[in-house]
């Protein structure tokens, strides 16, 4: 096939994204550095200025930033906290067998409507509901359960959205780590856990870097789990972003906030790969497993000697 | 070695209680479709009055039909711009690649209320001040909505299907003198056809599924039933909410399942379906 008809095939959906994704966004861009005219326009863009990004770091809103970064790394950390585990034993220990079955189960919730799902928290949360009149006949809790409508109940929410994301990439990467490995590592003397944390886990390290950016990334801009369960005031940007463009009709500062919440989501991930990098240079030459070809270099030797 | 370590005996019992988290608002919401009451989180009696709701209500049943709708029409747009390019990025690889893959990252790292807030004012520009009529029609607007971050997952997983496996059998067919679109249509087609066919039943999961894109480009009249329910959100939920949201689990899971098996039948293991579900 010629060359130039092969790259063809991709046209259609270059035209596509570029219609309805660059073009979008471009313009919301655009729309950021402009401003609202008056108490009927939506946004003017004659005089072009950062004002609008001032005004999203102005106090009231900077609070909700802060809550919804708070919320976006503490929801990653339990899920990477629960989801670790689960998928270890999912790929491990479980029976072969029974595999493709637990995998299918993680993935039913995920391919459950997000919407729905979350109501069904809300339903379980309710100050009326069972949970909390079964805690308070067992005299857990004296009144009815507060959980709802508090932040707690938003990790809550967040956590439960996002962990089959977090469990699905981990699973595949303890899949990947052979068995004969670790049973080598065992035969060479190590002890479970020290297999685990200097074997299987620096293998599986594709598998979290792929999980807690696929929960932390849509965690950040998550509008629908808040809205359900953190009640009318709300305290996430996606939710601020909604508002801006629903009811206060101001598309220039709805625009501005968008596209700081973009940047804080890079920002963010930028930051925690390079603490990760810094925190885990001296456990990687140290515990370095090379698969393979081993390298012919032997000048991290010393080093390491002056600083250990 | 038959016995178990304590470690072991814990790791089992924190997987099976995750388990137990992952699927207790699911069965609350089954259970909660029984609920013979005026609303959903207080119950009275069992029965199935509410899932006549979807043959009663015109609003519900109108809602789930725009639905299934947008899903197919989305469905088969983003398979059909996701195969040509990912058989595009496999079979012809350059410079163009990266660039190609770098604006599928960014689709589907975009959080989609941007996607949401940025396509409203878009396209009252294109159906408005350059009137283009297609624009202001409901299906329209849905469809182009749940399609973007589909044809992202379609284009990755038929360009990983194909390149798994290296061009040696187009290589053969041309040399025993086919033409390229025979080429096309009797050797690549049927070599990418199950991430094909995986990636349709996700766009249509997908799009089944998406609440916050819908809820800024629908337009009146073509309500789709996530938003449905997010509108009643506010004025109270009724057990019928949770009765045909029910019969969507069960047609969301036999979706699953056809899913999985066409892979299983494409040979891959329970690891190859996860990474294949789980969008790349």
């Amino acid at each position: 096939m010629r060359k130039s008809a092969g790259v063809a095939l991709a046209f259609p959906a270059w035209v596509w994204l570029l219609v309805f994704f660059v073009a979008p966004v471009g313009m919301v861009i655009w729309f950021s550095f402009g401003y609202k005219p008056g108490i009927f326009g939506t946004h003017a863009n004659d005089v072009l200025s950062f004002d609008r990004y001032a005004e999203a770091m102005s106090p009231t809103f900077f609070a909700t930033f802060q809550n919804t970064l708070w919320v976006g790394i503490a929801g990653t950390v339990i899920c990477l906290l629960v989801g670790l585990p689960v998928a270890y034993w999912m790929a491990v220990k479980a029976p072969p067998s029974r595999r493709g079955l637990l995998v299918a189960l993680v993935m039913v919730p995920f391919w459950t409507n997000f919407l729905v799902r979350t109501i069904g928290w809300q339903v379980i949360l309710a100050p009326e509901g069972w949970l909390s009149s079964t805690l308070q006949a067992v005299g857990l809790i004296d009144g009815p359960l507060e959980l709802l409508y508090t932040r707690g109940a938003v990790l809550l929410g967040v956590v439960y959205n996002y962990l089959p994301l977090m469990i699905l990439p981990l699973f595949v990467a303890f899949d990947r780590v052979s068995g004969p490995l670790r049973e080598a590592s065992k035969d060479l003397g190590a002890g479970k856990w020290t297999t685990f944390f200097r074997v299987t886990l620096p293998l599986a390290r594709p598998g979290v870097v792929a999980g807690v950016l696929l929960v932390f990334i849509p965690l950040m801009g998550d509008y629908i789990t808040a809205t359900v369960l953190g009640g009318a005031k709300g305290n996430m940007v996606g939710q601020l972003v909604a508002s801006q463009f629903q009811t206060a009709q101001n598309w220039a500062l709805g625009s501005a906030m968008a596209v700081l919440l973009i940047i804080v989501i890079m920002a963010t991930v930028a930051v925690g790969a390079g603490l990760v990098w810094l925190v885990t240079l001296p456990f990687r030459t140290r515990n370095r497993l090379v698969l393979g070809e081993p390298e012919p270099s032997a000048v991290s030797k010393p080093v390491e000697e002056v600083a250990a | 070695m038959k016995q178990r370590s304590w470690s072991d005996v814990v790791l089992s019992v924190w997987g099976v209680l995750v388990f137990v988290f992952l699927f207790a608002p699911i069965l609350v919401i089954i259970v909660s479709s029984f609920n013979v009451g005026r609303l959903l989180v207080s119950w009275q009696s069992f029965g199935f009055d509410s899932f006549l709701a979807l043959f009663e209500k015109p609003a519900i049943r109108d809602a789930v039909w725009i639905s299934v709708q947008t899903g197919f029409i989305a469905a088969v747009v983003a398979t059909l711009l996701g195969t040509l390019a990912g058989i595009a990025m496999a079979r012809h690889p350059g410079k163009w690649v990266w660039w190609f893959l770098g604006l599928l990252l960014l689709v589907s790292v975009t959080p989609e209320i941007v996607d949401a807030v940025a396509l409203l004012p878009w396209l009252v520009v294109l159906g408005q001040d350059l009137g283009i009529g297609l624009f202001n029609d409901g299906i329209v607007r849905l469809v182009i909505g749940h399609s973007l971050f589909s044809v992202a997952v379609v284009s990755y997983l038929v360009r990983a299907r194909l390149v798994g496996q290296e061009g040696q059998l187009e290589e053969a067919s041309a040399d025993l003198y086919a033409k390229p679109p025979a080429t096309f249509r009797r050797v690549t087609l049927p070599l990418a056809m199950p991430a094909v066919l995986a990636g349709f039943l996700l766009s249509f999961t997908l799009s089944l599924d998406n609440t916050v894109i819908a809820a800024f480009v629908q337009v009146s009249g073509t309500t789709p039933w996530p938003v449905y329910v997010l509108s009643a959100l506010r004025s109270g939920l009724r057990p019928e909410i949770a009765a045909v949201s029910t019969i969507m689990l069960v047609l969301t899971l036999i979706a699953l399942g056809l899913v999985a098996y066409v892979l299983r039948r494409a040979g891959d293991s329970a690891a190859d379906i996860a990474r294949t579900m789980g969008g790349g």
